[in-house]
């Protein structure tokens, strides 16, 4: 169900893991503040508020850490190489297609 | 109100302040060596470090005042006003990894990696420029929410407390650039989630405890006040479920864009000081949920005050409701603890606009504008004399602040209402040019002065509720930016292309992508890509 091993190169691509954590983050935003408040009250709805947002933020993680480590180190294999080439931009060393 | 401190406040703040300055001097030989390092910590951060930056700058001085206001008036249903930082959530996993991987420097040159020739010039001109002046003017205004502080604790002038602290953080900002800010916001970090913890369960206590909190509220007939979903109805009422609709979706949905709020011009800064594309994700999520439960604390401490202070009718008396909690209070000794925590949150706020202003002004007018061959050191020079000119902007602005701040608050509103899409659209849809987003800026400052002021006081239209502007100005501004971007020219495609290799963004990138893969740059299969091809592609890609 969940892809727990990513090549770099898989990582890359936009895959349901990474829709999984789009719709789960916002929720655990929501059941974090709001539970907090409410167990402060300790009110009974702010416990399961709290306790969802906590387990649904230690899912998220599990989903979506492993494809950002594989991100983050095919990424870093090219960082030199690009940072040369936005350093030529704002040198204006970039020559642009448009205007040759 | 006046405060009395002994020798222990004192030295709770002297302390502070030797603390903050000394980093400072610390990290003085790390800032000076590059550009890099000055504005963005040489890239090299963990999370956890612009995670606390990202609490830190957005716990304000008038965060407090701010946020006890709308609760005090609407309850735990204030709380969602609170809310529109939700925009990190998705951000985190979509449009922060993707500005990460294109190692702008600033969402103004993005501009340049995202869309290219004159269009994307215009574009980073313009945002490094209005940048510089928010900048300058966010530290105004938080300068002048600490002289208020200040004159509402000691009886000092305004001008003391707007000044005074200011200079004392710009030291620190002079001599270590971001390093300094980010070191110094992970103490101030810690000193002020403390506090406000502290304090607010010290004012909960004071009032009775949770339980007396809630009985107090049922014997004032107002026990809905705990409940965050108490609507005033549809349409009607000052909290009415259509502008919850609209404030959720701006902000949740907001996260696939870039610029959809003002926070994330700051944002960007931590985010390109993040190590690794993963470092960057989690600094923003983590900073963010932070100050979300930070709302949620202070959020019941208010209603403590409220039970407390029930029936204030003036603005200016209940949105310091929180800081007299702290004052009022807790115990002799502890009050210096306070303010040097109050000091942690104002020069946390101040060091990161300070840096961030400079950074635009150093590498987005100087360097790309003014001298592109200019050597690290002048660089650095540059930036240290940008940090001390929106220093004393931010004196001018801050006593002129008062006549000023409608006029401002209508700047920051226009900003955000009819650009909102075209900042998502910038991400996720590869036609979408440099005019189309070009013309959706100046569409909207046209529009917006229409619907908010001149129309109303022409009687054509009645004055509307926010979240019906919102609306309004996105449809008018979209007849405008969608045939402007369809009548002009698409981005070239080599630029395109690599933009896409690089960035990797989400959403209609179809024909680039396709055309990235005939090139030899990805596979059609999208499992690997071929990265020799790609490295040694042709310069005319680049």
């Amino acid at each position: 169900m969940i892809k727990r091993h990513w090549t770099p190169q898989e990582a890359d691509e936009w895959r349901k893991e990474d829709w999984i954590a789009i719709v789960l983050s916002p929720l655990c935003y929501i059941l974090l503040t709001l539970g907090t408040a409410l167990t402060i009250f300790m009110l009974v709805s702010g416990y399961i508020m709290l306790g969802v947002g906590i387990v649904l933020t230690v899912l998220l993680h599990w989903v979506i850490d492993p494809k950002l480590k594989a991100i983050s180190t095919e990424y870093e294999s090219r960082q030199q190489q690009y940072l040369s080439e936005l350093e030529a931009k704002v040198r204006w060393e970039h020559r642009n297609p448009d205007e040759s | 109100m006046n405060v009395t401190f002994t020798f222990l406040d004192w030295l709770w703040v002297g302390l502070f302040l030797a603390l903050m300055v000394g980093s400072g001097i610390l990290f003085y030989r790390l800032g000076r060596r590059s550009e890099s390092d000055f504005f963005l910590a040489g890239r090299g951060l963990p999370w956890w470090l612009p995670a606390s930056s990202v609490y830190a700058t957005h716990t304000a001085t008038d965060t407090p005042m701010w946020i006890t206001g709308v609760i005090y008036r609407h309850g735990m249903a204030g709380i969602w006003y609170t809310f529109f930082c939700g925009w990190a959530a998705i951000s985190a996993f979509v449009s922060t990894r993707i500005f990460r991987r294109s190692l702008a420097y600033t969402q103004a040159e993005w501009n340049v990696v995202r869309f290219t020739g004159l269009g994307s010039e215009l574009l980073r001109g313009w945002m490094a420029g209005w940048q510089f002046f928010m900048n300058m003017f966010v530290l105004g205004w938080v300068g002048i929410a600490m002289g208020k502080v200040c004159e509402f604790l000691f009886g000092w002038p305004t001008w003391i407390g707007l000044v005074v602290f200011s200079l004392v953080c710009a030291i620190y900002v002079l001599a270590s650039g971001y390093w300094g800010v980010v070191m110094a916001d992970f103490q101030q970090g810690i000193i002020a989630f403390l506090v406000i913890i502290i304090v607010s369960a010290w004012g909960i206590h004071t009032a009775g405890g949770p339980t007396g909190i809630m009985d107090q509220l049922a014997a004032l007939g107002e026990l809905d006040r705990i409940n965050p979903f108490a609507f005033t109805g549809w349409w009607s009422g000052d909290f009415p479920i259509a502008w919850f609709i609209t404030m959720m979706m701006i902000a949740i949905l907001g996260g696939f864009g870039m610029g959809t709020t003002i926070d994330w011009y700051v944002e960007a800064q931590r985010i390109q000081s993040s190590k690794t594309v993963r470092d960057a994700s989690y600094s923003i999520w983590w900073g963010t949920i932070l100050g979300l439960i930070r709302n949620s604390v202070w959020a019941v401490a208010i209603l403590a005050f409220f039970v407390m202070f029930p029936g204030l009718t003036e603005t200016s008396e209940y949105e310091m409701g929180w800081f007299r909690l702290g004052f009022d209070y807790l115990p002799a000794g502890m009050l210096g603890f306070f303010f040097a925590a109050i000091l942690a949150i104002h020069l946390s706020t101040i060091s990161s606009h300070l840096n961030l202003g400079a950074l635009y002004a150093t590498r987005d007018l100087y360097q790309h504008y003014v001298n592109p061959k200019a050597s690290q050191k002048k660089l650095i020079l540059v930036g240290r004399i940008s940090t001390a000119i929106l220093l004393l902007g931010s004196f001018f602005y801050g006593l002129m602040m008062e006549d000023i701040t409608s006029w401002l608050i209508f700047a920051l509103w226009i900003m955000a209402a009819g650009i909102w899409l075209p900042n998502i659209l910038q991400v996720v849809w590869w036609r979408f040019n440099a005019w189309g987003y070009l013309s959706s800026w100046i569409a909207n400052l046209g529009f917006s002065w229409l619907v908010v002021w001149i129309l109303p006081a022409l009687n054509v239209i009645p004055p509307l509720p926010d979240y019906q502007q919102f609306w309004i100005l996105m449809v008018l501004g979209a007849l405008v930016y969608i045939p402007v971007t369809l009548l002009t020219k698409a981005e070239s495609m080599d630029h395109l292309v690599h933009y896409y290799v690089m960035s990797r963004p989400i959403g209609w990138w179809g024909p680039v992508r396709r055309e990235a893969e005939q090139r030899g740059y990805l596979l059609s299969n999208g499992e690997a890509v071929a990265e020799a091809a790609y490295l040694s592609r042709p310069a005319s890609d680049f």
